[in-house]
């Protein structure tokens, strides 16, 4: 099959064309950055299948960032048999700089001016025929998005793709051209494959290439020696892409018409920056946005209207829809009405099928059905409407080109902690799962940093994760009649805020020094929400999470129901006796570990509970609450699964059960929190990051987890505690601005001596 | 002048930039060179926004500080 690369600058379109030509439903995203991966698609409408690549975006050859280094190696290793180099239409000269190199090498190809729809909004024109006399390849206007000039941009590259072509350079006429002609004709002596392009990026000082040729390097330097530029001295780097640039203004941007003239205009984007990148404003606009979001998503009480309406009336008392559009609490909002009602239907479920086996069928294969599968597997399921609500308002920010500004305006707070505003997308990428996240690091260029991004991106609580804290904080509500569950969840978000932060800081001026990386970033014009887009992502997300909760959940639930129900001599138990079961032998032998956390030895005969919930949420986090479900219904209180779709009662059941405190359960939510985080992630982890700090990442989330839940519990069991902490903390910062101050003084005095 | 200090809406050409030799490859592929032509668009507390070419480019206050740019003369 004949391969064609999708190549271009970051944000210019490369995926919505991708899914476009191959019916794939790949990520796309208004910021630069979204793709770090290629990924492989076959386009079926041409005279034969054609496998087309979906490459990271790159601004040029050079690579800065770990995914940029992924595209460049594609392209010249893999040889595909076409390139398509796409080209935001709305940024021309920029992106056409990218255009000059690939057209270096000796490979078919075509440009695909993209976004031609917004430039004619615009009411400027781009020559599609000019810019292709001069590029000499063709050039075909398209709309990724609106699906234009597709087919014709396919015919065009199949055509080219069966012609040879050799690689043209626009620096032929440069102060350069000799050097480059001279070690093109020695690159090409010695069989090397686009001599050109390679001798081109010799003449840049490219770090691959010299570390490649580093016989033909020896010519560069001759030729640098001898030579002087006015402006930039024997800075070859420079020269070129000057060169390039003045090329491109000179030669390319004449099929560039805009509409009145030369004049530059503010547009709707820049105006829009004054507002929400304001110095002041910015940080406020963007929490507001932050609240409400969490308050479409979550709030039981919408708008604050509780107080203003007439009691009863959203209740519904009586009728089949009782409690789903709120409760005497205030009106549910929309994501509490879709939870609602979801439990709704899983609930009358689950009533159908224990009143059909009831009686027909033997006990523990109604507890298997009821208790082990149905139990666990609606227990995780009831939290899907929330969690596709919120993840549907992150897209809409993220598509709208919002979230690169709030990756700008955090940046001053994030450089305060030793991170650049970039660390951002990834972080707030957590909150929905840490996989994307930590794959999405790859966008960082500086290896330390990345390293403590990946590292602290559990403790922003993902998806999986808001079971335990709703489920937990509702028990603690109803159980000790204090506070209120949606305080203590955003406390608990907060407190994985904190934690990172801190631990970022402690990273930073530790094991992970180094200086804060600079924070350049692209701005991409704003554009309404894509509502198809939307949609693919809310749907893959379903597919994603059913398809998670039917395989690895439901296996983990069904085995922690029969561990629970046989003794080692694999006796069938009763709920009573489960105090002699596999898995309460298990927990118990490792709960006296968990003494400092609250939730140890302190808690008795039934405290092995949450020790063993907190084992099952290394498979998947969704578990710890899917195990709170079948223990509950088996530590020998009265527990009807249907009746409890958020976990609440379970939880109040294990908080009676065992006797543990508010302070212990809080820590147990921290450190299931912050603890390492499910097999999933912990893979992806290992795979971005190298050997050896992967090692010591599975012991800092131990030590980090370990450390926040004893805090928790102390400080909250024994208030004086505090005070202990404090002094340890304050000598804990005096101990390593000490150090580091040495070390630089160290630094400074071992190299004095060489200047 | 380094670009922190340069008055907003101003054609800027760029005089210098103080980086190292990754980053300042990095900057030259995106359209910031020495005597390329840039325009502020706002700064808040030293970051900056700025156009170059048809795109807008965020940059901290460290970078904005290390670049510097002369007013362009019409």
């Amino acid at each position: 099959m004949i391969k064609f690369a999708l190549a271009g600058n970051p944000n210019c379109g490369k995926t919505t064309l991708f899914n476009a030509l191959t019916g794939a439903t790949a990520h796309v995203g208004n910021w630069p950055g979204v793709t770090v991966d290629k990924r492989e698609g076959v386009y079926k409408k041409c005279a034969e299948p054609i496998a087309v690549l979906d490459l990271p975006g790159i601004y040029s050859l050079s690579p800065y960032t770990p995914e940029e280094v992924i595209a460049r190696n594609y392209i010249l290793d893999e040889k595909p048999d076409l390139i398509v180099n796409i080209v935001d239409a709305t940024n021309l000269e920029r992106n056409l700089y990218l255009t000059t190199q690939l057209m270096e090498i000796d490979v078919p190809m075509v440009v695909a001016l993209n976004m031609m729809d917004a430039v004619e909004k615009n009411g400027d024109k781009i020559d599609a025929k000019t810019l292709e006399d001069k590029l000499a390849v063709p050039v075909v206007a398209i709309s990724a998005l609106k699906g234009t000039g597709i087919k014709e941009l396919m015919n065009r590259a199949y055509a080219a793709s069966k012609r040879k072509r050799e690689g043209i350079s626009v620096l032929g006429s440069s102060a350069l051209s000799k050097p480059i002609s001279d070690l093109t004709a020695a690159l090409a002596k010695k069989q090397v494959d686009s001599p050109l392009f390679h001798a081109v990026k010799l003449v840049e000082n490219d770090e691959i290439e010299i570390k490649n040729h580093p016989e033909e390097y020896k010519l560069v330097r001759e030729y640098k020696s001898g030579f002087s530029d006015d402006v930039f001295g024997d800075d070859f780097e420079a020269i070129v892409a000057d060169e390039r640039y003045k090329y491109i203004t000179k030669h390319f941007a004449q099929a560039f018409v805009r509409k009145d003239g030369e004049k530059v205009r503010l547009t709707k984007s820049d105006k829009a920056d004054k507002v929400l990148t304001h110095r002041i404003w910015g940080i406020p606009i963007f929490l507001a946005i932050m609240f409400v979001v969490f308050h479409l998503t979550f709030s039981e009480n919408f708008l604050f209207l509780a107080k203003a309406l007439p009691e009863g009336w959203v209740s519904l008392e009586g009728t089949w829809a009782e409690g789903l559009f709120g409760s005497a609490d205030g009106i549910a909002s929309p994501g509490v009405i879709l939870a609602n009602l979801l439990n709704l239907i899983t609930g009358s479920i689950s009533g159908a099928v224990s009143g059909a086996m009831q009686g027909a069928a033997a006990e523990w294969a109604t507890g298997l059905v009821c208790d082990g599968i149905l139990g666990g597997l609606f227990a995780v399921l009831s939290f899907l409407p929330q969690i596709l609500v919120l993840f549907m308002f992150f897209s809409i920010l993220e598509d709208s080109g919002y979230m690169a500004r709030v990756a700008f305006i955090l940046d001053r707070i994030f450089r305060k902690f030793g991170l650049s505003g970039r660390a951002f997308m990834p972080m707030i990428m957590g909150f929905g799962c840490s996989i994307p996240a930590m794959i999405n690091t790859r966008t960082l260029a500086d290896e330390k940093e990345r390293t403590a991004t990946v590292r602290v991106i559990p403790f922003f609580s993902c998806g999986a994760k808001l079971p335990i804290l709703t489920a937990i904080a509702g028990g603690i509500v109803q159980f000790f009649h204090v506070s209120n569950a949606d305080a203590i969840t955003y406390a608990m978000y907060i407190v994985g805020i904190v934690t990172a932060i801190v631990t970022v800081i402690l990273m930073r001026s530790t094991t992970m020094r180094g200086e804060t990386p600079p924070f350049i970033m692209e701005l991409p014009s704003y554009h309404a929400p894509q509502a198809k887009a939307l949609f693919i992502h809310l749907w893959d997300k379903l597919k994603h999470f059913v398809k998670k909760a039917f395989t690895i959940i439901l296996v983990s639930t069904i085995l922690i129901w029969f561990l629970s129900h046989f003794s080692f001599g694999w006796n069938f138990l009763p709920d009573e006796q489960m105090e002699s079961s596999i898995l309460a032998g298990l927990g118990k032998l490792v709960q006296p570990l968990f003494t400092p956390l609250g939730f140890g030895s302190q808690l008795g005969a039934t405290g092995w509970v949450f020790v063993v919930a907190a084992i099952t949420g290394l498979i998947a986090k969704e578990n710890v609450i899917a195990t709170f479900g079948v223990l509950a219904a088996c530590l020998g209180f009265a527990y009807d699964g249907d009746a409890d779709p958020n976990g609440v009662l379970a939880a109040t059941i294990m908080i009676q059960a065992t006797g543990i405190t508010i302070p212990a359960l809080i820590s147990f939510i921290a450190f299931n929190m912050t603890t390492i985080p499910c097999f999933a992630a912990v893979a992806t982890a290992k795979a971005e990051l190298d050997k050896r700090s992967f090692k010591w990442t599975l012991v800092f989330w131990l030590v980090t987890s370990y450390t926040v839940g004893t805090i928790i519990y102390l400080v909250g069991s024994w208030w004086w505690t505090v005070f202990i902490f404090l002094a340890m903390i304050a000598a804990a910062i005096g101990g390593i601005i000490v150090y580091n101050k040495k070390r630089d003084a160290k630094k400074l005095s071992t190299e004095a001596p060489i200047k | 002048m380094p670009m922190v200090l340069a008055p907003e809406f101003k054609k800027l050409l760029i005089t210098r930039i103080f980086a190292d030799e990754k980053l300042k490859r990095h900057l030259e592929n995106l359209g910031l060179s020495v005597n390329s032509e840039i325009e502020v668009l706002s700064k808040s507390g030293g970051s900056v926004i700025c156009r170059v070419k048809d795109g807008r480019l965020a940059l901290d206050k460290q970078m904005a500080t290390k670049i510097f740019v002369t007013v362009k003369e019409d």
